[in-house]
């Protein structure tokens, strides 16, 4: 009896008191499970561990266009080959140093284990090593946006993986899956001391890193997954959590801005889509998908995700290229409702809009999405067309759009260039020849796409690209595969304990999705 | 004794029989599943020849009952395949995330226990009087509503609006507690950090309080009713008449035999918090084998649900066993029937 | 019966009972009338009224897409009581009748359906209809199916014992001397002294049924917006706390009343007939 009042009295004690901790501690969240392994990597969670446990050969610039060097010194092309010259001053965490070899096994291992963003990579030939600080990488066919692609190429500790190899055919095995799925392999600023998928992460500074680390940036790093939006509304009000991740509704954001949480912001990669199934009827007669794409109410939508009176987790869409990219229309043409248009197209669709039953879905991890529907099923009840909604977990709809019978009559997705080009972002949705994933669930055939696809990567200058994407843009917007709903801006709520620069200053931020998550870059401030 | 033994071999048989049939629905339910399971594990970006060769390791292409063989075989070996989610095997998730579980299911069975049978003696003892009133339609309330709805108005009243519990979790992340048997409140003790574990200990409060509550109810309830069932024999009558205190008749006369039908029920209130534990966990993100357990439903993980499912029944079953010994212990009569008191 | 119905009534507890079902009942009939905003029940947005606190105009605030919640709420008692009743409806008599049969014939049919019976009791109720749900489509009809199929052990099992305790009784045996037909015994026989445990359970079910299709929903696994349901609401609401405390704690209290009344007039009955018998 006596123990039981001290250990309520304890349990009191301990609420009240605060821990004097030596070292700075960040704490952040994300919703999905955390794919440690870099060649696995894809989504959001798995970009902020690879970019801070692993480093890449070079890094977009910091607040404007083009890349520098990071692990590659320098870098030469010549036709359809590169070459990079490393550095010599970084070691992994292991110990060992980084040479010419690593590079050229991460490609192989990235390529033969065929998952996360490999596709990106598809047209390298090969990696070969010329001496130990020096490697070429040599392309089947010219590819504009190659040096982009490698800020998603990590560089991998080929010694330590190989010494890790578990069980496996062939005599790679399982080019050390394994391992790396619970073991860091890499050269960054983090190592990870703890990793559980589905909980969190818990990462600390390498004393080792090759470039020089300010004190102020956090010791220990907790990422933590799967949070419930209610928990981080708490748990940042009460100081017990630091950033949160962008999926909280709009509404928890801005509770959280007026009690005092600062905003940090990531922009201009990406957008918001409704796409639309162009080959399912009614949807196979553009003239549907214009009357569809017309009824849509654009600046509710925008409401909708308003934080502040300043800040949004998005920008009007101007057309099919998120503005800031190649070939985008200007910031002030942005996309309007129009039912006049919208009944014009409507009667000139060959289809009896009575007969018409769209189903509008919504990924059921993205619960911003139903709303989304809503929205679109009052628009089209304004057309005088029926849809219903259907909610669908993220795994069952990346199952079903690999048949276009099977996909959704419109389907909600963001997508971003995770490589910052407009390459990666375009060419996974449009092209013919990649349907049936999750980002083409249009499953659209366009000869003049395609061509505008084809040439934007291949033109050798930045104004040919720019003209192709132009093109490309003006097709898009006449065929209506997609409606666009708004250029995304991910917003994170943040507690005043944390200073992140790339993710709050415009000269600083590096255009690219997860990179300003460099906790290298972030400081403490308590 | 030997009577004891028999009956635990005999309980023992026939749990396994049960188990045997839980495994087969199981596996059947998880068969019938609409959409390639192998497609869906290897997400959007798969080739044919990836799917085929998952298809054929998970062996997806034979016959149901060819299937079932090789999971039987498998499980026999302490197998239960791999979770297509976490790319781990599904024992270890399993018994990574089970002792969370658990902990908070035996701290609510505890206070299931610890407060419904004393409210249901009270109640029968006065009954009919202010206090019976009061607890019945307490405990009623208590039964009338899913554990979900207490656990948020519990987290509205005592973590949001008086800031009295924490909102989520186990313990506060400044501690780290080396894992011995994943239970934290015993593995703070084991490690002899007190304030670890009063944390773990405050964490643990309104949840189990939210999965308790109908349990509490129930009990009451039960209590109650069994309490003045006996109370109306003859022999208590025999004990007023002998002069022996309220509180003494209500304590080793009326309570004590109605332990026995309460039991039983307890068992089977264990088990519907092993299931309400899904709700409850959601709430307060407790780290369990429920929230593993929808999210590979969600994601359709075949292996996993079955792991799931079948570990909860299995553990189900053990208890449901307990409390079979149990009773046969508190009362000879009962070792040579069977449970009819349900 | 009438005066089953005279006790519930005089009793102030069980009165409440009636009371509490009965609102239930009428606002789920008649909804229409009833709901400020009938629209409000489907796929409608009113981005002016959006996450509004409880005002004369929303008795009970409005949802994230603007949608009045007390109207919501009544809308989905229709969901709830129809869910209940026709879950009752289906798995009664398939309990019934595994459990007249196990009990009345004894022997393999005995073992084999008690057996099944056990498997099923085996798996924690919810548990079962979680992993139905998962590999189902998640719709009310599905829904329906998974809570049916976690449902009827239990009346199998009840009147499994009263059967098998009537069995050994003189009446029975005396039916069987006069060459009474099994069928007979046991619908005519054995099923009526089973029949007042069958329909208290019942009433106390209602209640039940609601609180687990309700729980599915909360996960996720049940009805699928924008049909407005109770579980779905308060998992979609939790996501707000604690600014938006409307959007949970109305539909919260909104299960609580139904069940709780439920609960009220099972208890009552279970009194009365249970002194009856």
């Amino acid at each position: 009896m006596k123990y039981w009042k001290a250990a309520l009295a304890a349990a009191v004690f301990a609420s009240t008191t605060v821990t004097a901790v030596a070292e700075t501690v960040l704490r952040l969240d994300e919703v999905a499970v955390g794919e440690l392994d870099p060649a696995k990597a894809s989504d959001y969670a798995d970009s902020i561990l690879m970019f801070n446990v692993y480093d890449t050969l070079i890094l977009p610039a910091q607040g404007g266009p083009g890349h520098t060097g990071h692990l590659a010194e320098s870098w030469s092309s010549e036709g359809n080959s590169f070459t990079f010259k490393l550095r010599d001053d970084v070691t992994f965490q292991s110990g060992n140093p980084l040479t010419a070899d690593d590079v050229v096994f991460s490609l192989d291992r990235m390529k033969a284990l065929g998952s996360g963003l490999s596709y990106l990579f598809g047209v390298v030939e090969s990696a070969e090593k010329v001496d130990d600080l020096t490697v070429t990488f040599n392309l089947e066919s010219p590819y504009a946006p190659f040096v982009a692609s490698l800020v998603r190429l990590p560089i991998v500790d080929k010694k330590l993986v190989m010494e890790n190899l578990g069980e496996g055919d062939g005599d790679m095995k399982d080019w050390g899956t394994a391992f790396m799925s619970a073991n860091s392999a890499g050269t960054g600023a983090y190592s990870v001391k703890s990793h559980n998928p589905q909980e969190e992460t818990v990462m600390v500074k390498n004393a080792d890193y090759f470039l020089s680390v300010a004190d102020a940036a956090p010791d220990t790093v907790r990422l933590r997954y799967g949070l419930e939006a209610a928990t981080v509304r708490a748990l940042i009000s009460k100081g017990e959590h630091d950033i949160a991740s962008q999926w909280l509704p709009p509404e928890v954001v801005s509770a959280l801005a007026k009690d005092g949480a600062q905003l940090f912001t990531e922009a201009g990669t990406g957008a918001f889509y409704f796409k639309m199934n162009t080959t399912k009827a009614p949807l196979d007669d553009a003239n549907c998908r214009l009357a569809l794409a017309h009824a849509f109410d654009y600046s509710t939508a925008i409401k909708m995700i308003a934080i502040s009176d300043d800040i949004s987790a998005g920008s009007a869409a101007t057309g099919a290229i998120p503005v800031g990219m190649y070939g985008s229309n200007p910031a002030d043409q942005i996309l309007a409702q129009d039912m006049d248009k919208a009944k014009e197209y409507l009667a000139a669709c060959k289809y009896d809009p009575s007969e018409m039953d769209i189903e509008v879905s919504w990924i059921a991890e993205v619960p911003l999405e139903e709303r989304f529907a809503l929205l679109m099923q009052s628009n089209f009840t304004a057309l005088g067309i029926k849809s219903h909604i259907n909610k669908m977990p993220w795994a069952l709809f990346a199952e079903q759009v690999a048949k276009a019978e099977n996909t959704p009559h419109i389907s909600q997705l963001f997508v971003n260039a995770v490589t910052g080009d407009p390459d990666t972002l375009l060419y996974g949705m449009y092209h013919s020849s990649t349907p049936g994933t999750w980002q083409s669930p249009e499953h659209l055939n366009d000869s003049v796409v395609d061509e505008m696809l084809d040439a934007g990567r291949s033109a050798a200058s930045p104004e040919d690209r720019a003209a192709a994407y132009s093109k490309l843009n003006a097709r898009l917007m006449e065929i209506a595969a997609t409606i666009y709903g708004f250029d995304r801006q991910s917003v994170f709520a943040a507690s005043n304990r944390v200073k992140a620069p790339a993710l709050t200053d415009a000269s600083k931020a590096f255009g690219l999705d997860g990179l300003g998550f460099s906790f290298r870059l972030m400081e403490m401030t308590e | 004794m030997s009577a004891v033994v028999q009956l635990l071999l005999r309980r023992l048989g026939i749990s396994l029989i049960v188990l045997v049939g839980v495994s087969m629905l199981v596996f059947g339910i998880a068969r019938i599943i609409p959409g390639d399971p192998a497609r869906i594990a290897l997400g959007p970006n798969a080739t044919v020849e990836q799917i085929a060769k998952l298809r054929s390791s998970m062996h997806l292409d034979e016959s149901i009952v060819v299937q079932y063989g090789h999971f039987i075989k498998d499980l026999s070996r302490g197998d239960l395949g791999m979770s297509l989610y976490t790319n781990r095997p599904v024992t270890l998730d399993i018994a990574e995330f089970l002792p969370a579980t658990l902990e908070l299911v035996i701290v609510a069975g505890l206070l299931m226990i610890g407060i419904g049978l004393p409210l249901g003696r009270w109640s029968a003892r006065y009954r009919g009087r202010l206090a019976d009133h009061v607890i019945r339609l307490v405990s009623l309330l208590g039964v009338s509503a899913p554990s979900f709805v207490w656990a948020v108005i519990l987290m509205l009243l005592f973590a949001f609006f008086l800031p009295l519990f924490p909102i989520a979790g186990r313990i506060s992340d400044t501690y780290t507690i080396e894992r011995v048997t994943g239970f934290l409140l015993v593995d703070t003790l084991w490690a002899g950090n007190f304030q670890a574990f009063s944390n773990a200990l405050w964490h643990i409060v309104l949840p189990a309080f939210a999965l308790a509550l109908s349990g509490i109810g129930q009990a009451a309830r039960l209590t109650r009713a069994n309490m003045i069932e006996t109370y109306d024999k003859p022999y208590i009558e025999m004990a007023q008449a002998y002069g022996f205190s309220g509180r003494r008749i209500a304590n080793r006369f009326a309570f004590k035999p109605s332990l026995i039908p309460s039991l039983t029920i307890i068992g089977l209130d264990f088990a519907a918090m092993l299931g309400n534990a899904f709700l409850v966990e959601a709430v307060f993100a407790w780290p369990g084998l429920s929230r593993y357990g929808v999210a590979v439903i969600l994601r359709k993980d075949l292996n996993a649900i079955i792991g799931t499912v079948l570990i909860i029944s299995a553990t189900f079953l053990l208890v449901n066993l307990i409390v079979d010994l149990l009773i046969a212990f508190l009362n000879p009569r009962i070792r040579h029937s069977q449970r009819q008191t349900s | 019966m009438k005066r089953t119905l005279i006790i519930l009534l005089r009793n102030p507890l069980s009165l409440l009972g009636v009371l509490l079902v009965l609102m239930v009942i009428v606002l789920a009939v008649f909804a229409d009338f009833i709901a400020p905003f009938p629209d409000h029940k489907g796929a409608v947005v009113d981005f002016v009224y959006f996450n509004q606190a409880p005002s004369d105009r929303n008795l009970m605030g409005t949802d994230l897409v603007g949608r009045d919640l007390f109207s919501r709420i009544i809308y989905a008692y229709r969901i709830s009581l129809m869910l209940g009743v026709v879950v009752l409806v289906i798995s009664v008599p398939i309990g019934v009748l595994a459990g007249l049969f196990a009990g009345y014939r004894g022997g393999k049919t005995e073992f084999v359906l008690m057996r099944l019976t056990d498997v099923f009791l085996s798996i924690p109720p919810l548990v079962l209809a979680i992993a139905m749900m998962g590999v189902l489509e998640p719709t009310l009809l599905n829904a329906m199916l998974a809570v049916t199929a976690m449902w009827w052990p239990w009346y199998a099992r009840l009147v499994y014992n009263v059967a098998r305790s009537e069995r050994e009784e003189g009446y029975v045996l005396a039916a069987e001397v006069i060459g009474a037909s099994q069928w007979h015994i046991c619908f005519r026989e054995i099923l009526p002294n089973c029949l007042p445990a069958v329909i208290t359970k019942m009433t106390l079910d209602m209640g039940f049924v609601i609180i687990i299709a309700s729980s599915l929903s909360f996960l996720g696994l049940g009805v699928q917006p924008p049909t407005p349901d109770l579980g779905s609401m308060v998992a979609e609401g939790a996501r707000y706390l604690p600014d938006s405390w409307w959007l949970t704690v109305f539909p919260g209290l909104a299960i609580l009343v139904a069940v709780f009344g439920f609960n009220l007039i099972g208890d009552a009955l279970r009194e009365i007939l249970g002194a009856e018998q």
